[in-house]
């Protein structure tokens, strides 16, 4: 079995057990209401944390994504405080506009050679302040709180069945990622941009404009999960989002994306999303203060990552010393 | 020029200079259909350049390409040789870590699903492995790169050229890090390529691979054109006296070992590193140059980090000036190590700093006071020593020395140690990638040292180098000492020969 493969059983096993234990530690946590809950907090992280996987795949960062989410919460506020546009008009117009901004990312990357770090770092200082420029004052210049009463709007936080929307949007999206990377040829190119540009190039990827489309799919989905969280909240304020990224790089990186590029999926991450879900559920399940769960997540990421080094190394040495072994029995062989 | 020309390339009077000398000088090479040409010369004769002009890495600043009858534009470019047919398969392999076999051959053309925008894996694993087949490689199409040997990746490159349909394919020292065994496949699949009718460039130092394979051999020599020599005239002896100009006196392809009498400096007793190094002893004194050979992955390196400190090792014993010696890179530089590595570019210099800066940082104990500030003008001081005694051109100490051409960064990383207390010196592949001027400074360099008492290791692949600089030669295959040549005369031959493990007639 691949290091993937178990690494994964790994954490689907933790995330029953630890499911199992919270059941009994609290009546409340094995209910439908809780769980489904749960899935929508995981599905909007989720949902960013898909567009992240692959910026992660091409050995990239996106750091702009919380600032994202807030801009574009900001953008459907305004359009249903000043005009009478319908939902279906200003959400398609929200969604391009996340895409454009992961295509100025793209492009200061590409084209400026620039450092995703730095470049993605800089958007997000921009949005962030634009969110809040944008927001909708009232007469003191406060921001005000504006609810939204648009109903086709709202409805992306209604359910079907017992499920969320939002959920729904999440497997989907993740199955349809998942299916992008592993099966087309522009996912081909992900993975090969990430594992060794030079050698992509010269195989003729077009790895500039890859990379590209990757920050835009990771605007994108920013862009989507930013909607949802609205319709959920019934408002939206110019700091939603901002520090989320923390929860989407853990999901990613618990779900075994690494940060050096050209290995990771899909599965891994919503794996890794409902890990870190059911985690800060957990916590307020338990009673605990709300406070220690960033203390939680930053100790996870450091556990996860440790073991994946140390596993990593260890692997390595099997594999070596079977190479060796191997090679000792050819010789005989002959 | 007709399609159906027995040339399938042709190439005239090409120039080419990068800002300087001429590196091609009115250069004319041709290939025929189905053969298997060498092209042959010393380093820096314009082998590679030439290639790189063909490929279209680089452009040509004269001279005509005609390939397949079509004329090919000066502005020409990786991607449109790959289109026409011009694959190579290069020694640091452009393959994609993480993938599979079928992966790679295909990158970028899978196949997919008829009407749909899916590849079809199955479809492309089975005709990566109907390819496999059918030239009979050992592989399974769903192999991952990562988990294959060096030899097998050359030959998933050959594939991928193979696939792409490629008409002509330049190697370049194909066998640099293959076994005996590999090269002997390689050369098989050299053949079969031959059969096809495909032409194969082929680049190599080692003159009985040349003279085995060749139907035809190119010499270069100083970026000119010597002669192409057709197959009844390929000799090696031949090819080597074209390639230096002039027949190689037996003096100079064989060296007198020297035994030197000085005091022990570093003695190594049964080092070993478990999968790196076995059993390795030796003893280096003073004044004397210990020279290290062997093929590439032979454990050199992996031996000059360990006993440097670098890299732990787990059993065995060092003396160093007497007194027992658990080496770490702080201790082995107050103690009066000096290391050259291997890596330049990566591990030797910084290139965004000046020399003065590359200088003062491997002697900060000699110009900082003891609050550790660093005085300047002591910095200063011994970089213009350091310049001075190596002849360091542009004599500028505040220059960057990513700007200082190859041999001039090379000495600026052996001048951090030599103005230091200099006991013992490691140096590792002395002068890859510098000129011959440069060359010649640095060998008398090390020659100097020698002389002043400074015990010196150096480890080369070059073996005119090693034989010409070395007291005495240790070779090494597979992480354990399988020769010492210490006295009488020793040739090249006789350390490739120990190298490739042919040892007194049998092969180990």
């Amino acid at each position: 079995m691949s290091v993937s493969a178990i690494r994964r059983l790994i954490l689907v096993g933790l995330l029953i057990s630890i499911g199992a234990a919270l059941s009994i530690a609290s009546p409340s946590f094995l209910t439908l209401d809780n769980l489904m809950t749960l899935l929508q907090e995981a599905s909007l992280t989720g949902i960013v944390a898909i567009g992240f996987t692959l910026v992660l795949i091409t050995a990239g960062i996106d750091m702009s994504i919380g600032a994202v989410i807030a801009i574009t919460s900001m953008v459907c506020v305004n359009f249903i405080s000043y005009t009478h546009l319908p939902a279906y008009v200003f959400i398609p117009i929200a969604l391009a506009g996340g895409c454009l901004i992961g295509w100025v990312n793209g492009f200061f990357i590409t084209y400026f050679k620039l450092p995703e770090f730095i470049v993605t770092l800089a958007t997000r200082g921009i949005l962030a302040g634009l969110a809040l420029i944008a927001a909708v004052k009232d007469d003191q210049g406060f921001v005000k709180n504006v609810f939204i009463q648009d109903e086709v709007f709202l409805s992306f936080g209604e359910t079907v069945g017992p499920v969320y929307i939002v959920t729904i949007v999440f497997f989907v999206l993740a199955f349809a990622t998942q299916l992008f990377l592993k099966r087309t040829r522009a996912g081909t190119n992900v993975y090969a941009t990430g594992a060794n540009p030079t050698a992509s190039r010269l195989s003729g990827i077009n790895t500039d404009r890859t990379l590209i489309g990757v920050y835009m799919f990771s605007g994108f989905c920013a862009a989507l999960a930013s909607i949802f969280l609205s319709a959920r909240m019934m408002t939206a304020m110019p700091d939603f989002g901002i520090g989320s990224e923390m929860d989407v790089i853990a999901s990613v990186v618990i779900g075994g994306t690494p940060f050096t590029g050209g290995v990771g999926d899909i599965w891994g991450t919503v794996i890794g999303t409902l890990f870190l879900a059911l985690i800060k559920n957990g916590i307020l399940k338990l009673g605990l203060s709300p406070y220690i769960q960033p203390i939680v997540i930053g100790g996870i990421i450091v556990v996860t990552v440790i073991a994946d080094v140390w596993y990593k190394g260890f692997a390595e040495k099997r594999a070596t010393r079977i190479a060796r072994q191997k090679q000792a029995l050819a010789k005989e062989g002959v | 020029m007709s399609a159906n020309s027995p040339l399938l390339l042709e190439c005239k009077g090409i120039d080419k200079n990068y800002n300087g000398p001429m590196v091609l000088a009115n250069v004319d090479f041709s290939l025929k259909r189905g053969e298997i040409h060498s092209l042959v010369g010393e380093n820096g004769a314009g082998k590679s350049t030439l290639i790189k002009i063909i490929t279209g890495v680089t452009n040509r600043n004269a001279g005509s390409i005609v390939f397949e009858g079509q004329s090919v534009p000066v502005e020409h470019n990786k991607i449109a040789s790959e289109r026409l047919g011009i694959a190579v398969i290069y020694q640091e392999l452009s393959l994609i870590h993480g993938m599979s076999v079928a992966q790679n051959i295909f990158l970028t053309k899978e196949p997919l699903f008829a009407g749909l925008p899916i590849i079809d894996i199955n479809k492309m694993n089975r005709l990566a492995q109907e390819m496999i087949d059918k030239y009979g490689f050992d592989l399974r199409a769903t192999d991952i790169i990562d988990k294959l040997p060096i030899a097998q990746r050359q030959t998933v490159e050959i594939l991928k050229a193979l696939s792409n349909k490629a008409s002509l394919m330049i190697m370049d020292e194909p066998t640099s890090s293959l076994t005996s065994t590999e090269s002997a496949q390689l050369f098989k699949i050299i053949r079969l390529l031959k059969s096809e009718g495909i032409t194969v460039v082929y680049i190599s130092h080692r003159m009985e691979e040349v003279f085995d394979l060749s139907d035809r051999v190119t010499v270069l020599r100083d970026g000119k054109l010597v002669t192409v020599l057709e197959k009844e005239q390929i000799s090696p002896a031949e090819i080597i006296r074209l390639m230096i100009g002039r027949a190689l006196s037996e003096d100079e392809s064989r060296h007198r070992m020297v035994k030197k009498e000085g005091e022990v400096v570093l003695e190594v007793e049964h080092l070993c590193c478990e999968g790196k190094l076995k059993d390795i002893s030796f003893k280096v004194r003073q004044g004397e140059v210990l020279g290290f050979g062997g093929l590439v992955g032979s454990g050199r390196t992996e031996l000059m980090r360990a006993i440097y400190g670098i890299d732990g090792f787990d059993s065995g014993r060092l003396t160093y000036l007497g007194k027992n010696y658990v080496p770490s890179v702080e201790k082995s530089i107050a103690g009066g190590y000096g290391f050259v590595p291997e890596e330049r570019r990566l591990q030797g210099i910084m290139g965004g700093i000046s020399i003065v800066g590359n200088i003062g940082v491997a002697n900060l104990d000699a110009i900082s006071n003891s609050a550790g500030f660093v005085s300047g003008t002591k910095e200063r001081e011994k970089a213009d020593k350091a310049i001075s005694l190596l002849k360091v051109k542009p004599a500028n100490p505040d220059v960057l020395v990513g700007n200082l051409s190859g041999g001039n960064q090379q000495k600026v990383v052996v001048g951090k140690w030599l103005i230091r207390d200099l006991k013992l010196l490691i140096v590792d592949e002395p002068t890859v990638g510098i000129d011959i001027g440069a060359k010649e400074e640095m060998y008398q360099t090390i020659e100097r040292l020698a002389c002043e008492g400074v015990a010196v290791i150096v480890v080369s692949s070059d073996l005119p180098e090693l034989t010409r600089l070395s007291d005495r030669i240790i070779v090494l295959r597979k992480g354990q000492i399988i020769k010492e040549f210490a006295e009488g005369v020793v040739t090249e031959e006789d350390v490739l020969r120990a190298a490739s493990g042919i040892v007194e007639g049998g092969t180990q």
